[in-house]
Protein backbone atom coordinates (compact mmCIF):
# COMPACT_ATOMS: atom_id res chain seq x y z
CA UNK A 1 0.00 0.00 0.00
CA UNK A 2 1.37 3.63 -1.08
CA UNK A 3 1.67 6.76 1.09
CA UNK A 4 -1.20 8.43 -1.03
CA UNK A 5 -3.78 4.88 -1.20
CA UNK A 6 -2.76 4.90 2.89
CA UNK A 7 -4.02 9.17 2.70
CA UNK A 8 -7.27 8.22 1.34
CA UNK A 9 -7.78 5.11 2.64
CA UNK A 10 -8.28 7.30 5.89
CA UNK A 11 -11.56 9.02 4.27
CA UNK A 12 -13.27 5.91 2.94
CA UNK A 13 -15.35 5.33 5.69
CA UNK A 14 -16.84 8.79 5.68
CA UNK A 15 -16.72 8.86 1.48
CA UNK A 16 -19.00 5.17 1.70
CA UNK A 17 -21.22 6.54 4.66
CA UNK A 18 -22.13 9.76 2.23
CA UNK A 19 -22.59 7.52 -0.77
CA UNK A 20 -24.73 5.50 0.92
CA UNK A 21 -27.01 8.76 1.85
CA UNK A 22 -27.11 9.14 -2.32
CA UNK A 23 -26.06 12.88 -1.86
CA UNK A 24 -24.94 13.98 -4.78
CA UNK A 25 -23.88 17.23 -3.03
CA UNK A 26 -21.79 17.47 0.58
CA UNK A 27 -21.05 20.37 2.13
CA UNK A 28 -18.11 20.60 4.93
CA UNK A 29 -18.12 22.86 7.71
CA UNK A 30 -17.16 23.56 11.61
CA UNK A 31 -18.28 25.32 14.69
CA UNK A 32 -14.87 26.92 15.32
CA UNK A 33 -11.59 27.50 12.51
CA UNK A 34 -8.58 24.60 12.87
CA UNK A 35 -10.68 21.68 13.16
CA UNK A 36 -9.27 19.96 9.91
CA UNK A 37 -12.62 20.45 7.74
CA UNK A 38 -10.87 21.31 4.39
CA UNK A 39 -8.43 18.56 4.92
CA UNK A 40 -11.86 16.07 5.18
CA UNK A 41 -13.23 17.87 2.26
CA UNK A 42 -9.95 17.25 0.32
CA UNK A 43 -9.62 13.85 1.72
CA UNK A 44 -13.57 12.57 1.34
CA UNK A 45 -13.20 13.80 -2.49
CA UNK A 46 -10.38 11.61 -3.20
CA UNK A 47 -12.17 8.82 -1.59
CA UNK A 48 -15.42 9.45 -3.33
CA UNK A 49 -13.94 9.59 -6.63
CA UNK A 50 -12.16 6.15 -6.11
CA UNK A 51 -15.48 5.08 -4.78
CA UNK A 52 -18.01 6.35 -7.39
CA UNK A 53 -15.11 6.00 -10.08
CA UNK A 54 -15.97 9.16 -11.92
CA UNK A 55 -14.94 12.87 -11.89
CA UNK A 56 -15.71 15.19 -8.11
CA UNK A 57 -15.66 18.69 -8.33
CA UNK A 58 -14.17 20.11 -5.12
CA UNK A 59 -15.22 23.63 -4.65
CA UNK A 60 -13.80 25.95 -2.24
CA UNK A 61 -16.43 27.58 -0.91
CA UNK A 62 -14.34 29.01 2.45
CA UNK A 63 -15.05 33.00 1.54
CA UNK A 64 -13.00 33.53 5.79
CA UNK A 65 -10.11 31.44 4.63
CA UNK A 66 -9.98 29.66 1.42
CA UNK A 67 -6.87 27.10 2.04
CA UNK A 68 -7.35 24.73 -0.39
CA UNK A 69 -6.92 27.42 -3.20
CA UNK A 70 -4.21 28.40 -1.03
CA UNK A 71 -2.63 24.57 -1.26
CA UNK A 72 -3.89 24.50 -5.40
CA UNK A 73 -1.45 27.94 -5.80
CA UNK A 74 -4.40 29.24 -7.38
CA UNK A 75 -4.81 32.24 -5.30
CA UNK A 76 -4.86 34.90 -7.88
CA UNK A 77 -7.29 32.49 -10.35
CA UNK A 78 -10.81 32.79 -10.97
CA UNK A 79 -13.23 30.79 -9.12
CA UNK A 80 -16.60 30.75 -7.82
CA UNK A 81 -16.84 34.23 -6.60
CA UNK A 82 -16.57 35.01 -10.26
CA UNK A 83 -18.65 32.46 -11.62
CA UNK A 84 -21.42 33.48 -9.20
CA UNK A 85 -20.89 37.20 -10.55
CA UNK A 86 -21.11 35.70 -14.06
CA UNK A 87 -17.89 37.26 -14.90
CA UNK A 88 -15.59 33.80 -15.97
CA UNK A 89 -16.88 30.49 -17.56
CA UNK A 90 -17.37 27.75 -14.74
CA UNK A 91 -15.08 25.35 -17.19
CA UNK A 92 -12.45 28.33 -17.48
CA UNK A 93 -12.45 28.52 -13.85
CA UNK A 94 -12.66 24.70 -12.68
CA UNK A 95 -8.82 22.94 -12.64
CA UNK A 96 -8.27 19.50 -12.99
CA UNK A 97 -4.90 17.74 -12.51
CA UNK A 98 -3.31 15.16 -14.87
CA UNK A 99 -3.77 11.61 -13.07
CA UNK A 100 -6.58 12.87 -10.80
CA UNK A 101 -10.63 12.61 -10.83
CA UNK A 102 -11.13 15.37 -8.59
CA UNK A 103 -11.62 18.67 -10.73
CA UNK A 104 -11.18 22.38 -8.26
CA UNK A 105 -13.05 25.41 -8.12
CA UNK A 106 -11.11 28.02 -6.53
CA UNK A 107 -12.84 30.61 -4.19
CA UNK A 108 -11.73 33.31 -6.81
CA UNK A 109 -12.05 37.26 -5.97
CA UNK A 110 -14.09 36.77 -3.20
CA UNK A 111 -14.14 40.77 -3.31
CA UNK A 112 -16.94 40.61 -6.39
CA UNK A 113 -20.13 38.97 -4.35
CA UNK A 114 -20.37 36.89 -1.23
CA UNK A 115 -23.08 33.70 -2.11
CA UNK A 116 -26.70 34.16 -2.41
CA UNK A 117 -29.18 31.29 -2.13
CA UNK A 118 -30.33 31.92 -5.85
CA UNK A 119 -27.36 32.21 -7.48
CA UNK A 120 -26.30 28.98 -5.19
CA UNK A 121 -29.16 26.88 -5.99
CA UNK A 122 -28.68 27.65 -10.11
CA UNK A 123 -24.90 27.01 -9.78
CA UNK A 124 -25.28 23.59 -7.60
CA UNK A 125 -28.33 21.81 -9.23
CA UNK A 126 -27.60 23.16 -13.01
CA UNK A 127 -24.32 24.16 -14.00
CA UNK A 128 -22.50 21.23 -11.83
CA UNK A 129 -25.09 18.93 -13.65
CA UNK A 130 -21.87 17.10 -15.23
CA UNK A 131 -20.77 16.24 -12.31
CA UNK A 132 -22.10 13.23 -9.89
CA UNK A 133 -20.92 14.46 -6.98
CA UNK A 134 -19.69 17.98 -5.31
CA UNK A 135 -18.00 18.50 -2.31
CA UNK A 136 -18.14 22.14 -1.15
CA UNK A 137 -15.45 23.57 1.62
CA UNK A 138 -17.17 25.87 3.85
CA UNK A 139 -16.48 27.92 6.49
CA UNK A 140 -16.88 27.70 10.14
CA UNK A 141 -20.16 28.29 10.96
CA UNK A 142 -19.89 30.91 14.25
CA UNK A 143 -17.42 32.78 11.87
CA UNK A 144 -18.66 33.03 8.83
CA UNK A 145 -22.42 31.77 9.36
CA UNK A 146 -23.72 34.26 6.34
CA UNK A 147 -21.57 32.21 4.06
CA UNK A 148 -22.84 28.84 5.09
CA UNK A 149 -26.20 29.18 6.01
CA UNK A 150 -27.28 29.48 1.37
CA UNK A 151 -25.30 26.50 0.84
CA UNK A 152 -26.95 24.33 3.90
CA UNK A 153 -30.22 25.34 1.73
CA UNK A 154 -28.82 24.10 -1.39
CA UNK A 155 -26.54 21.28 -0.76
CA UNK A 156 -28.05 17.25 -0.59
CA UNK A 157 -25.99 16.97 3.08
CA UNK A 158 -24.35 19.25 5.35
CA UNK A 159 -21.39 17.78 7.50
CA UNK A 160 -20.52 19.06 10.80
CA UNK A 161 -16.67 17.95 11.66
CA UNK A 162 -15.47 17.96 14.98
CA UNK A 163 -12.11 17.44 16.36
CA UNK A 164 -11.85 14.79 18.93
CA UNK A 165 -10.90 16.34 22.57
CA UNK A 166 -10.39 19.79 20.98
CA UNK A 167 -13.86 21.20 19.85
CA UNK A 168 -15.86 22.70 22.97
CA UNK A 169 -19.25 21.44 22.96
CA UNK A 170 -21.20 24.27 24.04
CA UNK A 171 -19.84 25.78 20.70
CA UNK A 172 -20.69 22.53 18.89
CA UNK A 173 -24.32 23.25 19.72
CA UNK A 174 -24.34 26.46 19.15
CA UNK A 175 -23.17 26.22 15.90
CA UNK A 176 -25.67 23.37 14.95
CA UNK A 177 -28.31 25.58 16.53
CA UNK A 178 -27.50 28.02 13.65
CA UNK A 179 -27.62 25.33 10.88
CA UNK A 180 -31.06 25.02 9.32
CA UNK A 181 -30.17 22.81 6.63
CA UNK A 182 -32.80 20.97 4.45
CA UNK A 183 -31.14 17.48 5.82
CA UNK A 184 -30.18 17.46 9.52
CA UNK A 185 -26.65 17.88 9.78
CA UNK A 186 -24.42 14.70 10.32
CA UNK A 187 -21.31 15.16 12.65
CA UNK A 188 -17.77 14.28 11.66
CA UNK A 189 -15.30 13.32 14.23
CA UNK A 190 -12.02 14.26 12.99
CA UNK A 191 -9.36 12.32 15.18
CA UNK A 192 -6.52 13.36 13.60
CA UNK A 193 -4.12 15.59 15.74
CA UNK A 194 -4.30 19.32 15.38
CA UNK A 195 -2.24 20.80 12.73
CA UNK A 196 0.58 22.77 14.03
CA UNK A 197 2.88 23.93 11.19
CA UNK A 198 2.52 25.36 7.96
CA UNK A 199 0.58 23.76 5.85
CA UNK A 200 2.01 24.88 2.81
CA UNK A 201 5.87 24.22 3.54
CA UNK A 202 4.44 20.82 3.71
CA UNK A 203 3.13 20.82 0.93
CA UNK A 204 6.29 22.07 -1.26
CA UNK A 205 7.93 19.45 0.79
CA UNK A 206 5.66 16.26 -0.66
CA UNK A 207 5.63 17.98 -4.00
CA UNK A 208 9.65 18.06 -4.19
CA UNK B 1 -15.45 2.59 32.70
CA UNK B 2 -13.80 3.81 29.39
CA UNK B 3 -14.60 7.20 29.52
CA UNK B 4 -13.40 7.65 32.85
CA UNK B 5 -10.19 6.04 31.57
CA UNK B 6 -10.04 8.19 29.06
CA UNK B 7 -11.18 11.62 31.37
CA UNK B 8 -7.84 10.27 33.46
CA UNK B 9 -5.47 10.44 30.67
CA UNK B 10 -6.60 13.42 29.66
CA UNK B 11 -6.29 14.88 32.73
CA UNK B 12 -3.01 13.12 33.37
CA UNK B 13 -0.82 15.94 34.23
CA UNK B 14 -3.45 17.54 36.40
CA UNK B 15 -4.07 14.76 38.48
CA UNK B 16 -0.02 14.20 38.71
CA UNK B 17 0.24 17.56 39.49
CA UNK B 18 -2.93 17.32 42.06
CA UNK B 19 -1.93 14.07 43.79
CA UNK B 20 2.04 15.32 44.09
CA UNK B 21 0.58 18.33 45.90
CA UNK B 22 -1.60 17.04 48.65
CA UNK B 23 0.11 13.53 49.05
CA UNK B 24 3.80 15.25 49.35
CA UNK B 25 2.45 18.08 51.47
CA UNK B 26 0.42 15.06 53.48
CA UNK B 27 3.50 12.99 53.41
CA UNK B 28 5.73 16.11 54.67
CA UNK B 29 3.04 16.95 57.19
CA UNK B 30 3.09 13.52 58.51
CA UNK B 31 6.94 13.58 58.85
CA UNK B 32 7.57 16.49 60.49
CA UNK B 33 4.45 15.53 62.91
CA UNK B 34 6.45 12.12 63.77
CA UNK B 35 9.65 13.62 63.86
CA UNK B 36 8.90 16.76 65.94
CA UNK B 37 6.90 14.71 68.33
CA UNK B 38 7.93 13.97 71.70
CA UNK B 39 5.83 11.76 74.61
CA UNK B 40 6.89 11.74 78.36
CA UNK B 41 4.84 9.15 80.21
CA UNK B 42 4.52 8.58 83.90
CA UNK B 43 3.54 5.18 85.26
CA UNK B 44 1.92 4.49 88.25
CA UNK B 45 1.33 1.65 90.35
CA UNK B 46 -2.47 1.94 92.48
CA UNK B 47 -2.53 -0.51 95.47
CA UNK B 48 -6.22 -1.08 96.07
CA UNK B 49 -9.77 0.09 94.58
CA UNK B 50 -10.71 2.66 96.15
CA UNK B 51 -14.46 2.51 97.74
CA UNK B 52 -15.26 5.88 97.40
CA UNK B 53 -14.52 5.48 93.24
CA UNK B 54 -16.55 2.76 92.95
CA UNK B 55 -19.14 3.27 89.93
CA UNK B 56 -22.71 1.58 90.03
CA UNK B 57 -24.85 0.70 87.46
CA UNK B 58 -27.54 2.77 86.07
CA UNK B 59 -30.19 0.34 85.86
CA UNK B 60 -29.61 -1.52 89.14
CA UNK B 61 -27.55 1.03 91.92
CA UNK B 62 -27.16 -1.41 93.77
CA UNK B 63 -25.02 -3.80 92.00
CA UNK B 64 -21.50 -1.61 91.20
CA UNK B 65 -19.68 -2.32 88.43
CA UNK B 66 -16.31 -3.91 88.97
CA UNK B 67 -13.43 -2.15 88.22
CA UNK B 68 -9.72 -2.67 88.80
CA UNK B 69 -7.98 0.07 90.72
CA UNK B 70 -6.35 1.42 87.32
CA UNK B 71 -9.32 1.66 85.94
CA UNK B 72 -10.88 3.42 88.89
CA UNK B 73 -7.91 6.01 89.16
CA UNK B 74 -7.77 6.60 84.94
CA UNK B 75 -11.27 7.05 84.65
CA UNK B 76 -11.05 9.84 87.30
CA UNK B 77 -7.86 11.06 85.74
CA UNK B 78 -9.61 11.17 82.56
CA UNK B 79 -13.18 13.29 84.28
CA UNK B 80 -10.79 15.40 85.37
CA UNK B 81 -9.21 16.75 82.26
CA UNK B 82 -12.61 17.21 80.66
CA UNK B 83 -12.80 19.97 83.17
CA UNK B 84 -11.44 23.79 82.36
CA UNK B 85 -10.60 24.19 86.16
CA UNK B 86 -8.53 21.14 86.15
CA UNK B 87 -6.68 21.51 83.32
CA UNK B 88 -6.38 25.86 84.61
CA UNK B 89 -4.50 24.32 87.41
CA UNK B 90 -2.36 22.02 85.38
CA UNK B 91 -1.08 24.40 83.08
CA UNK B 92 -0.28 27.16 85.53
CA UNK B 93 1.50 24.77 87.55
CA UNK B 94 4.13 24.63 84.18
CA UNK B 95 5.80 26.87 81.98
CA UNK B 96 2.81 26.93 79.61
CA UNK B 97 1.69 29.41 82.10
CA UNK B 98 2.47 32.47 80.34
CA UNK B 99 0.96 30.98 76.95
CA UNK B 100 -2.62 30.34 78.47
CA UNK B 101 -2.58 34.16 79.86
CA UNK B 102 -1.93 34.75 76.38
CA UNK B 103 -3.84 32.91 75.03
CA UNK B 104 -7.52 34.84 72.93
CA UNK B 105 -9.39 31.63 72.95
CA UNK B 106 -8.49 30.43 76.69
CA UNK B 107 -11.19 27.52 76.22
CA UNK B 108 -9.34 26.36 73.20
CA UNK B 109 -6.16 26.51 74.24
CA UNK B 110 -7.36 24.45 77.64
CA UNK B 111 -9.13 21.76 75.62
CA UNK B 112 -5.66 21.49 73.21
CA UNK B 113 -3.74 20.59 76.83
CA UNK B 114 -6.12 18.35 77.76
CA UNK B 115 -6.49 16.12 74.65
CA UNK B 116 -3.00 15.89 74.82
CA UNK B 117 -2.94 13.98 77.55
CA UNK B 118 -3.32 10.26 77.51
CA UNK B 119 -4.15 7.76 80.01
CA UNK B 120 -3.83 3.90 79.34
CA UNK B 121 -4.25 0.92 82.12
CA UNK B 122 -2.01 -1.69 81.99
CA UNK B 123 -3.39 -4.82 83.83
CA UNK B 124 -5.50 -4.35 87.06
CA UNK B 125 -3.07 -2.14 89.06
CA UNK B 126 -0.74 -0.19 86.43
CA UNK B 127 -1.41 3.09 84.45
CA UNK B 128 0.68 5.15 82.78
CA UNK B 129 -0.24 8.83 82.06
CA UNK B 130 1.31 10.65 78.99
CA UNK B 131 1.78 13.88 77.43
CA UNK B 132 2.17 14.63 73.85
CA UNK B 133 3.77 17.75 72.57
CA UNK B 134 6.36 19.12 70.27
CA UNK B 135 8.64 20.28 73.02
CA UNK B 136 10.12 17.62 74.97
CA UNK B 137 10.41 20.01 78.16
CA UNK B 138 7.02 20.29 78.65
CA UNK B 139 5.90 16.62 78.63
CA UNK B 140 7.54 15.92 81.82
CA UNK B 141 6.40 19.38 83.46
CA UNK B 142 2.66 18.24 82.34
CA UNK B 143 2.64 14.91 83.76
CA UNK B 144 3.47 16.24 87.02
CA UNK B 145 1.48 19.14 87.33
CA UNK B 146 -1.08 16.61 86.66
CA UNK B 147 -0.59 14.22 89.09
CA UNK B 148 0.40 16.85 91.68
CA UNK B 149 -3.32 18.76 91.10
CA UNK B 150 -4.93 15.58 90.91
CA UNK B 151 -3.45 14.88 94.52
CA UNK B 152 -4.50 18.59 95.88
CA UNK B 153 -8.11 17.74 94.56
CA UNK B 154 -8.71 14.48 96.36
CA UNK B 155 -7.22 15.99 99.84
CA UNK B 156 -9.20 18.51 99.67
CA UNK B 157 -12.42 16.71 99.02
CA UNK B 158 -11.57 14.51 101.79
CA UNK B 159 -11.46 17.75 104.08
CA UNK B 160 -14.66 18.64 102.78
CA UNK B 161 -16.03 15.45 102.90
CA UNK B 162 -15.19 14.92 106.76
CA UNK B 163 -15.94 18.29 107.37
CA UNK B 164 -19.24 18.34 105.67
CA UNK B 165 -19.80 14.68 108.04
CA UNK B 166 -18.40 16.17 110.91
CA UNK B 167 -21.37 19.02 110.58
CA UNK B 168 -24.00 16.38 109.98
CA UNK B 169 -23.12 14.43 113.10
CA UNK B 170 -22.94 17.11 115.32
CA UNK B 171 -26.20 17.91 114.64
CA UNK B 172 -27.30 14.26 115.15
CA UNK B 173 -25.21 14.20 118.19
CA UNK B 174 -26.89 17.40 119.87
CA UNK B 175 -30.32 15.57 118.97
CA UNK B 176 -29.37 12.26 120.48
CA UNK B 177 -28.02 14.24 123.81
CA UNK B 178 -31.28 15.15 124.01
CA UNK B 179 -33.37 12.49 123.62
CA UNK B 180 -30.85 10.63 126.11
CA UNK B 181 -31.18 13.38 128.43
CA UNK B 182 -35.46 13.46 128.34
CA UNK B 183 -35.32 9.40 128.68
CA UNK B 184 -33.40 10.04 131.96
CA UNK B 185 -35.48 12.49 133.22
CA UNK B 186 -38.46 10.70 132.77
CA UNK B 187 -37.06 7.44 134.58
CA UNK B 188 -35.95 9.66 137.32
CA UNK B 189 -39.47 11.26 138.11
CA UNK B 190 -41.04 7.79 137.76
CA UNK B 191 -38.11 6.57 140.66
CA UNK B 192 -39.76 9.66 142.60
CA UNK B 193 -43.13 9.20 142.36
CA UNK B 194 -43.56 5.00 142.82
CA UNK B 195 -42.00 3.45 145.90
CA UNK B 196 -40.66 0.28 145.69
CA UNK B 197 -42.17 -2.80 145.55
CA UNK B 198 -43.89 -1.80 141.73
CA UNK B 199 -46.65 -3.28 141.55
CA UNK B 200 -46.69 -5.57 137.65
CA UNK B 201 -48.19 -2.49 135.85
CA UNK B 202 -45.63 -0.28 137.50
CA UNK B 203 -42.43 -2.68 136.86
CA UNK B 204 -43.85 -2.85 133.06
CA UNK B 205 -43.61 0.71 133.09
CA UNK B 206 -40.47 1.28 134.22
CA UNK B 207 -38.92 -1.38 132.58
CA UNK B 208 -40.11 0.83 128.99
CA UNK B 209 -38.64 4.27 130.59
CA UNK B 210 -35.30 2.07 130.72
CA UNK B 211 -35.27 0.80 127.65
CA UNK B 212 -36.52 3.76 125.38
CA UNK B 213 -33.02 5.56 128.09
CA UNK B 214 -30.55 2.75 126.96
CA UNK B 215 -31.59 3.13 123.51
CA UNK B 216 -30.79 6.58 123.65
CA UNK B 217 -27.60 5.83 125.05
CA UNK B 218 -26.71 3.39 122.44
CA UNK B 219 -27.46 6.29 119.84
CA UNK B 220 -25.52 8.71 121.49
CA UNK B 221 -21.98 6.01 121.71
CA UNK B 222 -22.68 5.85 117.73
CA UNK B 223 -22.79 9.19 116.82
CA UNK B 224 -19.94 9.64 118.84
CA UNK B 225 -17.98 6.76 116.80
CA UNK B 226 -18.91 7.77 113.65
CA UNK B 227 -17.73 11.50 114.84
CA UNK B 228 -14.20 10.16 115.71
CA UNK B 229 -13.97 8.32 111.69
CA UNK B 230 -15.17 11.32 110.43
CA UNK B 231 -12.14 13.15 112.29
CA UNK B 232 -9.82 10.29 111.19
CA UNK B 233 -11.24 10.36 107.62
CA UNK B 234 -8.96 12.54 106.04
CA UNK B 235 -5.91 10.86 107.88
CA UNK B 236 -7.09 7.59 106.11
CA UNK B 237 -7.69 9.48 102.75
CA UNK B 238 -3.81 10.55 103.18
CA UNK B 239 -2.84 6.23 103.81
CA UNK B 240 -5.07 6.03 100.28
CA UNK B 241 -3.15 8.50 98.60
CA UNK B 242 0.27 6.74 99.58
CA UNK B 243 -1.52 3.98 97.89
CA UNK B 244 -1.17 5.98 94.47
CA UNK B 245 2.33 5.67 94.05
CA UNK B 246 4.59 7.03 90.64
CA UNK B 247 6.97 3.68 89.93
CA UNK B 248 8.52 5.88 86.87
CA UNK B 249 8.83 9.46 86.90
CA UNK B 250 8.40 11.45 83.66
CA UNK B 251 11.68 11.96 81.89
CA UNK B 252 12.45 14.45 79.27
CA UNK B 253 12.74 12.50 75.85
CA UNK B 254 15.09 13.02 73.44
CA UNK B 255 14.04 10.86 70.42
CA UNK B 256 10.71 11.25 68.86
CA UNK B 257 8.00 9.36 70.28
CA UNK B 258 4.34 9.16 70.32
CA UNK B 259 3.55 11.11 66.93
CA UNK B 260 3.11 7.78 64.71
CA UNK B 261 -0.87 7.83 65.20
CA UNK B 262 -1.13 11.77 64.36
CA UNK B 263 1.17 11.43 61.55
CA UNK B 264 -0.59 8.48 60.11
CA UNK B 265 -3.71 9.92 60.54
CA UNK B 266 -2.59 13.12 58.65
CA UNK B 267 -1.26 10.85 55.86
CA UNK B 268 -4.39 9.13 55.61
CA UNK B 269 -6.30 12.03 55.05
CA UNK B 270 -3.88 13.22 53.15
CA UNK B 271 -3.99 10.32 51.11
CA UNK B 272 -7.56 10.11 50.86
CA UNK B 273 -8.26 13.49 49.96
CA UNK B 274 -5.93 13.21 47.22
CA UNK B 275 -7.75 10.46 45.86
CA UNK B 276 -10.96 12.32 46.67
CA UNK B 277 -10.16 15.39 44.25
CA UNK B 278 -9.13 13.20 41.33
CA UNK B 279 -12.05 11.10 41.79
CA UNK B 280 -14.19 13.99 41.68
CA UNK B 281 -12.12 15.25 38.68
CA UNK B 282 -12.74 12.40 36.87
CA UNK B 283 -16.61 12.11 37.74
CA UNK B 284 -16.75 16.11 36.89
CA UNK B 285 -14.95 15.55 33.93
CA UNK B 286 -16.59 12.80 32.44
CA UNK B 287 -19.98 13.92 33.28
CA UNK B 288 -19.57 17.34 32.04
CA UNK B 289 -17.08 17.46 29.19
CA UNK B 290 -16.24 20.29 27.52
CA UNK B 291 -15.00 18.50 24.74
CA UNK B 292 -15.80 15.10 22.34
CA UNK B 293 -13.81 12.82 23.56
CA UNK B 294 -15.05 9.83 21.60
CA UNK B 295 -18.61 8.77 19.75
CA UNK B 296 -19.89 8.52 23.22
CA UNK B 297 -20.14 12.67 23.39
CA UNK B 298 -21.33 12.65 19.89
CA UNK B 299 -23.91 10.82 20.85
CA UNK B 300 -25.26 13.74 23.36
CA UNK B 301 -25.70 16.06 19.88
CA UNK B 302 -28.92 14.55 18.79
CA UNK B 303 -30.84 14.69 16.94
CA UNK B 304 -27.54 15.17 15.02
CA UNK B 305 -25.99 11.98 14.15
CA UNK B 306 -22.17 11.00 13.74
CA UNK B 307 -21.86 9.36 10.41
CA UNK B 308 -18.11 8.82 10.52
CA UNK B 309 -14.91 9.41 12.27
CA UNK B 310 -11.78 10.22 10.74
CA UNK B 311 -9.00 7.82 12.05
CA UNK B 312 -5.41 9.34 12.64
CA UNK B 313 -3.20 8.06 9.77
CA UNK B 314 0.28 7.47 9.44
CA UNK B 315 2.57 7.59 6.92
CA UNK B 316 4.31 4.67 5.48
CA UNK B 317 7.75 6.03 7.12
CA UNK B 318 6.57 6.53 10.89
CA UNK B 319 3.50 8.94 11.85
CA UNK B 320 2.13 12.05 10.46
CA UNK B 321 0.83 15.17 11.83
CA UNK B 322 -2.59 16.51 10.31
CA UNK B 323 -0.23 19.00 8.28
CA UNK B 324 1.30 15.67 6.94
CA UNK B 325 -1.82 14.64 6.08
CA UNK B 326 -2.69 18.13 4.28
CA UNK B 327 0.24 17.86 2.15
CA UNK B 328 -0.18 14.62 0.90
CA UNK B 329 -3.47 14.70 0.27
CA UNK B 330 -3.03 18.28 -1.87
CA UNK B 331 0.24 16.74 -3.68
CA UNK B 332 -2.86 13.71 -4.86
CA UNK B 333 -5.33 16.16 -5.85
CA UNK B 334 -3.43 19.27 -7.22
CA UNK B 335 -0.49 17.51 -8.27
CA UNK B 336 2.44 19.85 -9.23
CA UNK B 337 0.00 22.91 -8.29
CA UNK B 338 0.53 25.80 -10.32
CA UNK B 339 2.60 23.83 -12.77
CA UNK B 340 0.41 20.73 -13.28
CA UNK B 341 -3.26 22.57 -12.51
CA UNK B 342 -4.68 23.65 -15.63
CA UNK B 343 -8.43 24.92 -16.73
CA UNK B 344 -11.03 21.99 -17.35
CA UNK B 345 -11.34 22.88 -21.04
Amino acid sequence: MSADDSMTRAFDGLASRIDALGARSVGFTSALLGEGVSTVALGTALSLADLRGDDVLLVDGNWLQPSLTEDAGLETAPGLADRLARTTELDAAIRRTAGSRVAFLPVGDRTRIRPALRALGSFVATETGSFETVVVDLPPILAGEPFVLPWAAVLDQICVVLREEATPLPMLQQALGRLHATNAPCIVLNRAKVASIDVPAKLIAART
Amino acid sequence: MRPYLATLRRYGWLVGAILALVWGAGLASAYIEYTTTFESEATIWVLRASPELLVTSPNDPSAPILQTAASQQADLLDQLLLTQSFVRDVVQKTSLAAALAAAQDERRFLASVGKSFQIDTHGTNLLTVAYVSHDPRIGPEMVNAALAVRADRVAQASVTFSAAASTLYQQQLEVAQAQALDAQKKLDAFDAENAFPLSDIQQHQRDQLRLALDFAQVRLSDIRGRIDQATLAPAVLAVSGMEFQVVDQPRVENTPRGGTKPAAMTAAIAFAAGAALVTLLVLLGTILPSHATGPGDVARLAPMKLIASVPRVSLVRGSADAADVRASLAAIAFGGGRDQARPSR
